[in-house]
């Protein structure tokens, strides 16, 4: 009888706990005009966005269209650099500790020691900061699968090509070494080799995502962004998909960004959830928190918009109404002061918000001449005559206007023609932690800036 | 498994080689079944033929064959004469032999004038549309002002500028031509960018040399490739046009310098002198614009699923 000999000991890696670590992101785009394009402004996808992603679990990306969860995904992906903060790859867990003193404070706080170390760690952990054998090694273990099955191949190449193209980039195989291991990727994802020397276009809009899983599988990577990989398929393809996915993950230990707007598909796939909103994350916490005992007015609108998920239906929480704001112009203190069911005074109301409404009850804004504003709180209207100015006057104080947004108008005066209007300076919401691992933003929970009296207030108006 | 279902290294080129063959294959069918494009690609073909026969079909005049024998002789006789088939010109030259050698003289000026300015549209176009910003900008300026000269006055003015000779009218067509290709090229390669097969390619890591190579060329190339066509009709139509005016050496055996040189006699009932070379001229662009339509028909980006 043999005897098993005894496995020469080999250094265990060391696996971080953060795979992915995001720390202030913010990623604009330009708005340009004219025939100089000179840049008018600013389109602020990815507006201060942090969080972690942890090794082997799966957080879900939340939010409606526009609301930048696409644009957080590339900056993931190395694809878009971020305007400021950044994307920290595979800290190691001191690094990371060390990172989150390090930008929990501002720049010009810090020592000159400190500026040095944050250097090195983004020098070695940053991906936009990323050379060399660092570089490559952030390729190859952060992955993605995009949302549109027909722009993500290339429509020219066979599958083995498109599936055996990072081999090939990486000089891991070549020959028919390669061959056997594109054969077992797409076997891993339901194909086999019989679909080797097909085209992208001689498959359903399923197999081709299955194709594209495979390719992100090639390198067999840490860390796959999958943005919105189901939305454009059939239910019950969709369905196949996603159970593909997750037993890929339990098999090959991945750990997965999930981006979607359906909040179905993401229950069923995520550990945990960021719910974004116009470019900000407005709640994140466990799968379980989240759904089933939500935080943030939005999260609790986007449930009820979905009827399989609405857990509690006599919550007040109406339909989700109105549109996402222009992320080039974001609201003022809460983003979501001008669609949420529940908004106190102390939300943010601004000069926007009193035109918007004037605007809404039809109260003649062809006679408003312009708006001077000294601040986003704070403006002068000047109207055609004083008959129209008194009008204004009259509405903005009346029952028309919302009574929070009365309550929030610290000034409203008329001399002659121009209506001089003042709104409470409210600072910009910041997330808190409410309950363990379950931050928000929302100030009725957070009670940053929260009037005491408006608490009142929103319990009388029968919250 | 088999072995035999485990096909040797060579075997999957093969297999590759022969899956894109059919592709090939099944595009160039779905052309020829339109009968108008079947109409051009059998005119081209008979016209390419007689290039590539020229030797054979008739002696070769010495030294030069591309200038017209002169048969002293015989001026003037009408088409159907013995020896001369479709008559000779007032210097006695064979209008069939024009005719014959005429298609090498075009077939060479149109080869050359357009590979030649796809090549630099391609580079020009693809370097402005890939790399963008101030690359982009100075090249299309420069596009811009080619492009603001209409082709034939600006091929004439070159050609006039250079001197008469054959080889100023390539130079002057390929000045005008590539322009065309650039702004084509461009459009495309900035619209293909944009595919999220692009981003999967740079996530991969492959360089960018490959994911041009790749993704970018081979995608945006379909309607070069239409226009290609087209121009090689048109090139040979504004070559006979500055030939015609006598941008040419005389005596070359070039359609453009027959119809020039025939016309004088028209007036005097010697059509054929003319109207030959002519019809030649008329039927090379005609086929090619067949043809070019034809395949933006199948190619149409709109309508392709290949
Ligand atoms: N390349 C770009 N240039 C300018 N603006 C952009 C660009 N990419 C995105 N945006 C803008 O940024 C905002 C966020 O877009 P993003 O695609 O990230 O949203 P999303 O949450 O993924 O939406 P969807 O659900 O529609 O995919 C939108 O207002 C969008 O118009
Ligand atoms: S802070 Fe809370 S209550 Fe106020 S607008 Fe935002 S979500 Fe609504
Ligand atoms: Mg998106």
């Amino acid at each position: 009888m043999k005897t098993v000999p005894a496995r020469a000991a080999r250094p265990i890696p060391v696996k971080n706990r953060n795979l992915v670590t995001v720390r202030n992101l913010r990623r604009y785009f330009p708005i340009r005009e004219g025939a100089l394009q000179r840049v008018v402004g600013h389109v602020r996808a990815v507006d201060g966005v942090s969080f972690d992603v942890r090794r082997g679990e799966t957080v879900g990306v939340v939010g409606e269209s526009g609301c930048g969860k696409t644009t957080l995904g590339r900056c993931i992906n190395g694809l878009l650099p971020p305007t400021d903060g950044g994307v920290y790859f595979d800290l190691g867990d001191d690094e990371h500790a060390r990172l989150d003193a390090l930008t929990a404070m501002p720049s010009e706080a810090r020592t000159r020691e400190q500026a040095a170390e944050l250097e090195r760690l983004d020098r070695t952990h940053r991906v936009d900061r990323l050379r060399g054998e660092a570089w490559r090694s952030y390729r190859r273990n952060c992955q993605v699968v995009f949302q549109d099955a027909f722009s993500s191949l290339n429509p020219r190449q066979l599958v083995k090509d498109i599936v055996g193209r990072p081999l090939k980039v990486y000089r891991e195989a070549s020959g028919s070494e390669l061959m056997e291991r594109v054969v077992g990727l797409l076997e891993s994802v339901g194909l086999g080799r019989q679909h080797l020397y097909r085209y992208p276009h001689q498959f359903s809009g399923g197999q081709r995502q299955r194709i594209s899983i495979a390719r992100a599988l090639a390198l067999d990577p840490d860390f796959i962004v999958l943005d919105e990989p189901t939305s454009a398929l059939d239910v019950s393809v969709q369905a196949q998909i996603l159970n593909l996915l997750n037993d890929l993950q339990r098999e090959r230990g991945l750990t997965y960004l999930f981006i979607s707007h359906d909040l179905g598909v993401v229950r069923h796939m995520s550990d945990r959830i960021v719910v974004m909103y116009v470019g900000e994350i407005v709640e994140a916490g466990t799968r379980d928190d989240v759904f089933n005992s939500p935080l943030h007015p939005y999260t609790e609108a986007l449930l009820e918009a979905s009827p399989e998920l609405a857990h509690d239906t006599d919550r007040r929480a109406g339909a989700l109404e109105g549109r996402v704001p222009d992320p080039a112009r974001p609201p003022q203190g809460c983003r979501f002061h001008t669609r949420c069911p529940v908004v106190t005074p102390s939300c943010g109301f601004e000069v926007d918000d009193a035109v918007r409404m004037l605007e809404g009850r039809g109260a003649g804004l062809d006679h408003l001449r312009g708006v001077q504003r000294r601040s986003a709180f704070e403006a002068d209207l000047s109207f055609d005559d004083e008959e129209f100015a008194g009008l204004m006057v009259r509405v903005l104080e009346g029952p028309e206007t919302p009574a929070e947004m009365r309550e929030a108008m610290i000034g409203l005066t008329r001399s002659g023609s121009t209506v001089a209007i003042r709104f409470r300076d409210i600072d910009r919401v910041r997330l808190e932690e409410i309950r363990p691992a379950h931050v928000t933003s929302c100030i009725l929970h957070t009670g940053q800036g929260l009037d005491p009296g408006d608490r009142h207030m929103r319990e009388k108006n029968g919250g | 498994m088999l072995d035999a279902a485990r096909p040797r290294v060579g075997g999957h080129r093969v297999r590759a080689a022969a899956v894109r063959l059919r592709r090939f294959a099944s595009v160039g069918g779905e052309v020829l079944r339109n009968p108008t494009t079947l109409a051009g690609v059998t005119i081209i073909v008979a016209m390419v033929g007689m290039a590539l026969l020229a030797p054979v079909l008739t002696e070769p005049n010495v030294p030069d064959p591309y200038q017209m024998p002169r048969d002293w002789g015989a001026l003037n006789e009408p088409p159907g004469t013995p020896d001369h088939l479709l008559g000779t010109t007032q210097h006695g030259g064979d209008v069939l032999y024009g005719i014959i050698w005429g298609s090498r003289t075009s077939l060479r000026l149109s080869l050359i004038v357009v590979s030649v300015t796809v090549a630099i549209g391609v580079i020009v176009g693809s370097l402005a549309g890939f790399l963008g910003g101030r690359v982009d900008e100075v090249l299309m300026r420069i596009v811009d002002v080619f492009l603001s000269i209409p082709e034939l006055i600006f091929a004439l003015a070159i050609a006039a500028v250079l001197g008469p000779s054959f080889g100023n009218i390539i130079l002057a067509l390929a000045a005008v031509f590539w322009v065309k290709y650039a702004r084509i090229i461009r459009g495309q390669v900035i619209h293909v960018k944009q595919n999220d097969y692009v981003d999967a390619a740079r996530v991969i890591g492959d360089s960018r040399l490959n994911i041009f190579v790749k993704d970018v060329l081979p995608n945006s190339i379909t309607p070069v490739a239409v226009q290609a066509t087209l121009d090689m009709g048109n090139v040979v139509l504004i070559g006979a046009a500055l030939s015609f005016i006598g941008l040419a050496e005389a005596g070359l055996a070039e359609w453009g310098v027959l119809v020039s040189q025939g016309q004088a006699g028209i007036s005097a009932g010697r059509w054929w002198a003319s109207t030959f070379p002519g019809l030649m001229v008329f039927l090379w662009a005609l086929a090619f614009n067949l043809v070019g339509d034809g395949l933006r028909d199948v190619l149409d980006p709109r309508t392709e699923r290949r």
